[in-house]
């Protein structure tokens, strides 16, 4: 019996369009399209920009599918398509030398109550957002950030520290100490 | 990332992606640039073979099959290859003047050189053939 493509996992829908199957590559698109947007928007691309290159990144991903060897998630992998293709962007345009703060900004709440992790991204500066989304959003290791931003190692841990500190701050709910906030060590 | 940045709260944050009210739209808009690349790289790889089977076709015609050496059945059948040649020939040059390629040199090119270009060219369309007919499947 056919499976049908809601049931295929990633690495065999990945297989398949790696054989040139644009209907399973259509799947891998619908299933993780918002997640690599989201992550663009996170590392601080404007709605168009991020889909622009999203969409870019899975035509990238489609025509290098025979590289995905499942070791990682589908997801993961694309997103770090989509991350670098951002970064060659903002390293054209120089932006992530601009250290806009913006600190005053309140933290929003969604529906529940909860700070929105999108909302406090909005209070760190630039490279700190970059750097951060990359490393938590992107999975990329501290020397892969420095060598694609061609920022020097300690200055990718600084960034990448203080906006853990800032978003650590942002995130907690009202009412409730610094100190609460879960940190593995 | 170090033990020190791991922090599980954040990471469950990032992880958890929220759904675009227009994922649909998206999707359609990466199977449409999908569909065309193809079309385009289809289209480029015809345009290739439909060229190179012109100007492969227009050299074999201007071989001198009428030369005298070894005739074997007689003039008239000599007069008759060489009227298909002429017409075949005037046919081809219509069509590369209707491309812009009138001036093209193909006289410099060696017989083996043009042959080799005609049949890259038609293993091409035939590649394209053979990529379209499995995507299709």
């Amino acid at each position: 019996m056919t499976q049908s493509l809601v049931d295929r996992h990633d690495v065999e829908l990945a297989a398949l369009a790696a054989a040139g199957g644009r209907r399973e590559f259509g799947e891998l698109v619908r299933r993780h399209g918002s997640a690599v947007r989201g992550l663009l928007r996170r590392m601080g691309a404007q709605p168009s920009l991020a889909d622009d290159i999203a969409q870019d990144a899975f035509i990238q991903a489609f025509e290098r599918c025979a590289e995905f060897r499942g070791e990682g998630t589908f997801a993961a992998w694309v997103k770090r398509i989509a991350a670098r293709l951002y970064i060659k962007r903002v390293a054209r345009e120089a932006r992530y030398v601009a250290e806009v703060e913006n600190e005053d900004a309140a933290p929003a709440t969604d529906h529940a109550g909860l700070v929105d992790l999108d909302e406090a991204l909005k209070g760190l500066s630039e490279p700190e957002r970059l750097c951060v989304s990359l490393c938590h959003g992107a999975g990329m290791a501290h020397p892969e950030i420095a060598t694609a931003l061609n920022l020097p190692l300690g200055t990718v841990k600084s960034h990448v520290k203080r906006g853990l500190d800032k978003l650590r701050a942002r995130l907690q709910p009202p009412g409730q100490s610094l100190g609460s906030a879960q940190h593995v060590g | 990332m170090s033990a020190d940045e791991f922090d599980p709260e954040i990471e469950r944050l990032f992880a958890r992606s929220p759904q675009m009210p227009d994922a649909a739209l998206f999707t359609a808009q990466v199977e449409q640039k999908l569909q065309k690349g193809s079309q385009f790289r289809l289209l480029a790889l015809s345009f290739a073979g439909i060229i190179g089977g012109v100007v492969a076709v227009r050299e074999t015609m201007s071989v001198n099959l009428g030369s005298g050496e070894g005739v074997v059945a007689g003039n008239a059948l000599g007069q008759g290859i060489r009227g298909v040649s002429l017409n075949t020939q005037g046919a081809v040059q219509t069509v590369l003047d209707q491309l812009g390629l009138a001036n093209l040199e193909l006289g410099s090119m060696g017989g083996m050189q043009m042959f080799w270009i005609a049949a890259g060219a038609l293993i091409a369309v035939a590649a394209a053939g053979v990529m379209k007919l499995s995507q299709d499947i």
